[in-house]
């Protein structure tokens, strides 16, 4: 239920408290015990993001004293000045010369802050040295990212994941940012600043990680029913980590050999694939199965399930596909060890039945989606995610089976 | 006293029975009761209708946020549902944008900008009171969505595609667009009236510099207004038309640029948020110096700096747009301009602490509210500075922190403005002054409340906790003093004591609308144009018009300077100032008929929307009562004729009514 | 003060907008009934509206006699003449027969309303002033619609009728006339007033003769050959010149800030480059069911067109069709836009591509995940 990832250093902590000048007194102690939420903005783990810090410190420094300035002026003038029966005071219309200094000190201090802030939004905007490209795609209510063939990344084919960015660390990663429906804003506030995917458009979005780990992140820009829970995540791997991550999600499919996990397969087959592709998937007929999404649901396009287990979150990274306790162990492992702690995915042990479970029965119920079939007149019949689909409670057991087997 | 005179009948013509005009002869003999106030064109009846509307929607609006921040308090929470909070914050924003702060400017405006300057009425009455009922109908028309289908869910600001009919397919964005497209007819033709009646209709003596601040401000105020609503109002047809017949604006699929809705809502929205802020100031330009017993510090600075932020306002609306993907010598180009916008709004706040400074200060509550004015918008205007830095926006934007950055500025800034007029004009309009005790109550509950609501979203915001999520989880709060769950929770907790606070405006104007002693003529010893007539101003304002040689005329009628030893002292009070001008008093006045016309022409307009929404034909039944309406109101004689008046009025009295 | 007649209305009024309102909370806003229902409510407010005005008709008892002479109208002679179009409409055209009734309609409302306001009063002018008022601000909205409809029909028929080039001329003559004439009259006001009417009568009486002129003359040429081609649509992306789709290339929009890739067509080679880097490739990815602009330079000499190949797609039962979209035929040193929306993925490669009409071997690959 807490987050958890490396305590903020003393100089953050010290920058957060400069917002509250009176309690932070108070909260040193508190603070050194506990950690700030998972989106803290002011506690960079990338150079863009530490580009951005180092602007604003300065800034709120200023506007700080600034305000403490104002304060004082007008709690001294309510002290000194208050009604005492003293005479009506002399009618002066003001002085031009104070009013002009204080209007260029203000100017002056707002100059300096602009030279600043043009050299930072240039240095972010930088993109001749990129290493990776990695193309977002937002819609209602999750993030799809799909690799291009990379061949220096061991990426020989396209890769195509969701709810979860997975990059190597220390490398300069392009987002290429667009969407298929509505205005959605990637924002990963430990890596860099948000910038929104705006359907019809690419928008370039450089991010880097300086050590592995897991960076919360959250949709900002309002997309409709469920924008609270269009939650995402980066994840960052050491080299050697996220070659291994490429393989994983290389490795061709294997279908389960028989039991309950082979009956969920049919099942899937029967239902799921109408909408969710898992690549190498193939009908009874030997035929491969292909989603088609562009047919179901208003975006066009719903998450691909190939390697699901890889992935810590589901139905755009609303629901933990770990139980509590295993999460907290992949979100709170030190970075020498997280990387071997992801890639080991999600084992039958670890697996939120319940959630999981709670979605294949009815996911409109667990996640606000536009369900009511009486909306759908304006889309052609086409859902906006997940609809009910009436699975019994024996399909739903096997397609859990069947699901725990994608990895 | 009789207020009508008839013209003096032709001999020729004989006499008219006032009979056969039945019931609707014109409403000229109305003085009280309800048809006096719903044909009038009195601008201070009109300012009257619109405050209280305002305050209504106030309190609509108010409910729609308590009830948003109850839903906050607890993680997961269940008070709202998804499509429920998203209809609330998007009609709270609208509502208190649109149907309270812009009308209760339209409120203060109305009422005292001719009192202020000196005149009898505004230039256009009969628009004028148009465009109150407009304004009326429109609010009602936007809020009519709850009961049919569900109000807007889109957010004040509409992006588009989100705005669509697929994304969105209830009626109530179409209800949203028509009824601001309404509203926004009710603020141009105000917009243009007041304009005509400041640059028109000042007293003699009256220059431009010379003219109260409050007017000032309010005037800028409409030319924003006159250049600001086109923009939307372009926006908004394009967006109906987009969601009624099939348009493709904003289908990226036909070529389109989704972009295109937000520069257009936000070269509109920007200036929008002077037009909001300015009036506020205004009003404490006035409120500040009466209370120090000093003219204002730097008229001429407050003036400029005012007029400069209404024409930098113009090249700033991309600052809302630092994380759309503009490029970054757009976005360079916009920082900058940003801060250079707060160099004048820096510059009112130094005049304002330099009034206080070397005053003689009096802490009645309207300058209570006025001091907290400083500081608040000083606190909201530093973390704007802050967003204005383009890289630091792009990781506050659409946070918690900017929903506390402009709750500081306007509620803080145009929201307390509002309340320090109201206590300091309260006696002018109604005869009786508010509650100094109750009105105590009354701004320590807000201000402790306006802080404790939104100083925590300040945290909120930098701990990456976006806005317009109808729950945040306990997943992502973190522990520590800077949890999302505690700060939450006092934001919530400071909502009710917000609420609280203004409930205790509510009980003072009650208890002053019972028991209140009438006010003394001149209550607060002021200085300005508009206190230069009786508690409630008579129907034609003032019995004489002044001419003025004076900043502060009344101010300088009242007290004299010694050359030699710079001492002030009063010379003559209000009572002698007004009873000379009543020895001088016109001998002809002039004053405006009342008229069917207006709530006529107005009513027509939400039939149209009404129609454009559910069947055609119900908007050409509008469009004929519009059309009706505007002939009726063009062919209305000028002057109310002998057959209006029943019954037929002595000719020795000194007021004539013309259209 | 209220009538008998009045009152009667008054209530069906609020009857009706009660009824509305519960059939727009309680039924269905959108339905014949509530439509009906929100017609019905002004009318019958227009009927109680008249009945007050009118005393429900009746004379005022109080009043002096009426005036004996009823003035002179030209009312029934429009009646008259209305009840004969709705004869001739009968046995001609329905249009006719319509008129025919809206003119008699009229002249009864006139007619009605003129003989109430004589009787109302013993003075004329007051009398006209009476029906003035309840008559004008119908009439003039009424007058001045169709004034506006002739006016815009006939300029339009005109407009239609002649070459492009003297519709241009023909354009600027017109606005100066009424321009001129307008400052005219402004800057004289003492100017008889026979004569400004008479000079807007020869100009309406040449604007109606032009316009049945026009629209007996036709459509020009170019116009009915434009229809006949679907208008600027695009028909083949094939290499040749589309006589009406590519007359226009230029004009289109050419470039935006943000798109998904650029194509160039570099002396004879193709090359593709995806935003955000900079290398040249020869295939791009496109995310699947989004639409995606790319832009394609022409850098060679010689007009060219880029061809999206997209695969094939049933359009009927066994029936399939390649898709493919293009850009117009532009010259070299231009650029223009191309959207596609691909909803399918690409299974084997090749799959789909992006060509140059008419040149063999240059393609780029396009690949959708």
């Amino acid at each position: 239920m807490t987050s958890a990832r490396p305590r903020p250093t003393a100089v953050n902590r010290l920058g957060s408290m400069r917002r509250r000048v009176l309690p932070a007194l108070a909260l040193v102690a508190l603070a050194g015990c506990a950690s700030n939420a998972p989106q803290d903005t002011w506690d960079p783990a990338g150079p863009n993001a530490q580009m951005i810090d180092d602007l604003q410190r300065p800034v709120f420094a200023v506007a700080g004293i600034v305000g403490l300035i104002v304060a004082a002026a007008v709690g001294w003038a309510i002290f000194r000045f208050r009604d005492r029966g003293q005479a009506i005071p002399k009618q002066t219309h003001g002085k031009p010369v104070l009013e002009i200094t204080l209007t260029i000190i203000p100017a002056l201090i707002l100059a300096v802050i602009g030279v600043f802030t043009v050299r930072t939004v240039f240095d972010l905007s930088k993109t001749d040295d990129t290493e990776m490209v990695i193309n977002v795609t937002g819609q209602q209510w999750w993030w799809e990212y799909d690799y291009p063939v990379q061949e220096e990344f061991g990426i020989t084919q396209p890769i195509i994941t969701s709810g979860q960015l997975v990059i190597p660390v220390g490398t300069k990663v392009m987002l290429r940012q667009t969407s298929r429906d509505v205005i959605h804003s990637y924002w990963i506030p430990r890596l860099n600043g948000k910038r929104d995917a705006v359907p019809g458009r690419v928008h370039l979005n450089r991010i880097e990680a300086d050590e592995p780990g897991i960076y919360a992140g959250q949709c900002t820009e309002f997309c409709g029913l469920s924008h609270a829970n269009m939650r995402m995540e980066a994840v960052a791997l050491s080299k050697e980590d996220f070659a291994a991550w490429v393989a994983q999600q290389l490795a061709p499919y294997e279908s389960p050999a028989d039991g309950l996990a082979k009956e969920g397969e049919a099942v899937f087959l029967n239902q799921c694939v109408r909408c969710h592709q898992v690549n190498g998937l193939e009908r009874a007929d030997g035929s491969p199965a292909i989603a088609a999404p562009d047919e179901n649901v208003v975006s066009g396009a719903a998450p691909n399930l190939s390697k699901l287990m890889s992935r810590n979150t589901f139905a755009g990274a609303m629901f933990d596909l770990l139980t509590p306790a295993c999460r907290r162990d992949v979100w709170e492992a030190s970075p020498a060890d997280f990387g071997s702690k992801y890639l080991a995915g999600v084992s039958e042990d670890c697996l939120n039945q319940t959630d999981l479970r709670g979605w294949l029965r009815n996911a409109p119920e667990m996640k606000p989606m536009y369900a009511n079939p009486a909306l759908l007149a304006g889309t052609g019949g086409k859902y906006r995610g997940m609809p009910y689909l009436a699975l019994t409670e024996s399909d739903i057991e096997k397609l859990v089976a069947y699901l725990v087997t994608l990895k | 006293m009789a207020i009508i005179e008839r013209p003096s009948a032709p001999a020729t013509v004989p006499a008219i029975p006032s009979a056969s005009l039945g019931a609707l002869k014109r409403p000229v003999t109305t003085q009280h009761g309800w048809r006096s106030w719903l044909f009038t064109v009195d601008h201070k009846k009109l300012g009257i209708m619109y405050g209280a509307t305002a305050l209504f929607f106030f309190v609509v609006g108010g409910l729609e946020a308590v009830l948003i921040r109850l839903q906050l308090a607890l993680p997961d929470g269940r008070v709202l549902n998804a499509d429920l909070y998203n209809q609330m914050f998007t009609m709270h924003a609208t509502t208190m944008v649109f149907l309270f702060v812009m009308p209760m400017v339209s409120a203060f405006a109305n009422y005292f900008i001719p009192l202020q300057v000196g005149a009898r009425d505004v230039a256009f009455p009969r628009i004028n009171a148009f465009g109150f009922w407009a304004f009326l109908f429109g609010g009602i028309f936007l809020n009519l969505a709850w009961f049919l289908g569900g109000a807007a869910d889109g957010g004040w600001f509409m992006y588009a595609p989100n705005s669509g009919p697929v994304f969105s397919p209830s009626h109530g964005v179409d209800f949203w667009a028509l009824g601001l497209q309404i509203t926004g007819i009710a603020s141009l033709t105000g917009a243009v009236n007041l304009i005509v009646t400041v640059l028109n209709m000042r007293a003699p003596g009256m220059s431009l510099m010379k003219m109260p601040v409050f007017t000032w401000m309010a005037t800028v105020v409409q030319f924003l207004l006159l250049f600001a609503m086109p923009v939307i109002t372009v926006a908004l047809f394009l967006l109906m038309f987009q969601r009624n017949f099939g348009a493709t604006f904003f289908d990226v699929a036909a070529g389109a640029d989704p972009l295109l809705w937000q520069h257009l809502f936000w070269i509109f929205g920007h200036p929008e948020v002077y037009i909001l802020i300015l009036p506020s100031f205004g009003i404490i330009s006035e409120v500040l110096p009466v209370f120090s017993r000093k003219p204002l510090f730097g008229y001429p600075f407050v003036v400029f700096s005012g007029a400069a932020i209404g024409f930098v306002g113009w090249g700033v609306w991309a600052h809302h747009m630092f994380a759309s993907g503009l490029g970054p010598v757009s976005v360079a180009v916009f920082s900058v301009a940003t801060m250079a916008i707060a160099v004048p709004t820096g510059v009112k706040v130094v005049n304002w602490t330099m009034t206080l400074w070397g005053g003689k200060l009096q802490f009645t509550v309207a300058m209570k509210f006025a001091i907290a004015l400083i500081v608040l918008f000083t606190v909201g205007g530093l973390s704007g500075v802050t967003h204005a830095v383009a890289p630091s926006d792009t990781q506050q934007t659409d946070t918690y922190y900017i929903v506390a950055h402009f709750h500081y500025v306007l509620f803080g800034g145009a929201i307390f403005g509002i309340f320090s007029g109201m206590y300091y004009w309260w006696p002018k309009m109604f005869g009786k002054l508010l509650s100094e005790r109750i009105g105590n109550w009354n701004f320590w509950l807000m201000a402790i409340g306006m802080n404790l609501t939104f100083g925590p979203m300040h945290i909120l915001g930098l701990q990456g906790q976006p806005r317009r999520m109808y729950i945040w989880t306990e997943a992502r709060a973190g522990e520590g003093f800077f949890n999302l769950a505690f700060w939450n929770l006092v934001a919530s907790i400071g909502s009710i004591i917000l609420a609280v606070g203004v409930l205790f405006f509510f009980i003072n104007v009650l208890v002053t609308a019972r028991r209140g002693a009438q006010a003394p003529l001149d209550p607060w010893d002021a200085r300005s144009l508009e206190w230069m007539t009786s508690n409630p101003p008579k129907e034609h304002n003032f019995d004489s018009i002044p001419t003025v040689g004076h900043l502060d005329e009344f101010f300088h009628r009242k007290y004299a300077e010694d050359h030699q030893s710079g001492e002030i002292r009063k010379v003559q009070g209000a009572e002698e100032i007004l009873a000379e001008m009543e020895r001088n008093k016109d001998a002809h006045i002039h004053m405006p008929s009342p008229s069917y016309w207006p709530i006529v022409l107005a009513l027509g307009l939400p039939v149209i929307a009404f129609g454009l929404i559910y069947s055609i034909p119900v908007a050409i039944v509008g469009g004929l009562i519009v059309v009706l309406g505007c002939f009726g109101w063009a062919i209305e004689p000028s002057t109310a004729r002998d057959e209006d008046v029943d019954p037929p009025a002595a000719p020795s009295t000194e007021v004539v009514r013309h259209g | 003060m209220f009538t008998t007649g009045s009152k009667f209305f008054i209530g069906l009024s609020a009857l009706g907008a009660v009824s509305f309102a519960v059939f727009m909370v309680l039924v269905n806003p959108s339905s014949i009934g509530a439509t009906a229902l929100f017609g019905f409510v002004p009318a019958v407010a227009l009927a109680a509206w008249l009945a007050l005005w009118s005393r429900d008709g009746e004379p005022d008892e109080s009043s002096p006699a009426a005036s004996a002479v009823p003035s002179p109208g030209m009312w029934p002679f429009m009646a008259a003449a209305g009840v004969a179009l709705v004869l001739v409409g009968t046995i001609t055209r329905p249009a006719v027969l319509i008129l025919g009734v809206v003119v008699v309609v009229a002249a009864f409302v006139e007619w009605t309303v003129q003989s109430w306001s004589d009787r109302a009063s013993a003075d004329p002018a007051h009398n006209a002033d009476l029906r003035g008022r309840i008559m004008q601000p119908l009439e003039f909205p009424v007058l001045a619609t169709i004034g506006s409809a002739v006016v815009i029909l006939s300029f339009s028929r005109i407009m239609l009728a002649v070459s492009k080039s003297a519709g241009a001329v023909l354009f600027i003559v017109f606005a100066s006339l009424v321009l001129v004439g307008g400052v005219l009259f402004a800057v004289r006001p003492g100017l008889k007033r026979s004569l400004v009417a008479g000079v807007c009568a020869v100009g309406a009486v040449g604007l109606v003769a032009g316009g049945v002129g026009g629209a007996s003359s036709g459509i020009r040429a170019e116009l009915v050959e434009a229809k006949s081609e679907g208008h600027y649509t695009h028909r083949t992306c094939g290499p040749e010149k589309d006589k009406y789709g590519d007359k226009h290339a230029l004009l289109g929009v050419s470039s935006r800030s943000a798109v998904i890739a650029t194509v160039e067509f570099v002396e004879g080679t193709l090359v593709a480059r995806v935003q955000g880097n900079p290398a040249e490739t020869d295939r791009i990815t496109i995310p699947r069911s989004n639409p995606s602009s790319i832009i394609f330079r022409n850098k060679t000499e010689g007009d060219f067109r880029l061809v999206a190949r997209l695969g094939t797609a049933p359009v009927a039962e066994g029936v399939v069709e390649e898709v493919e979209q293009c850009t117009q035929l532009i010259p070299s040193g231009a650029e223009q836009l191309l959207t596609l929306t691909i909803p399918k993925p690409s299974l084997e490669p090749g799959a789909y591509v992006l060509e140059v009409a008419g040149i063999e071997g240059q393609s780029i690959e396009v690949i959708v995940p």
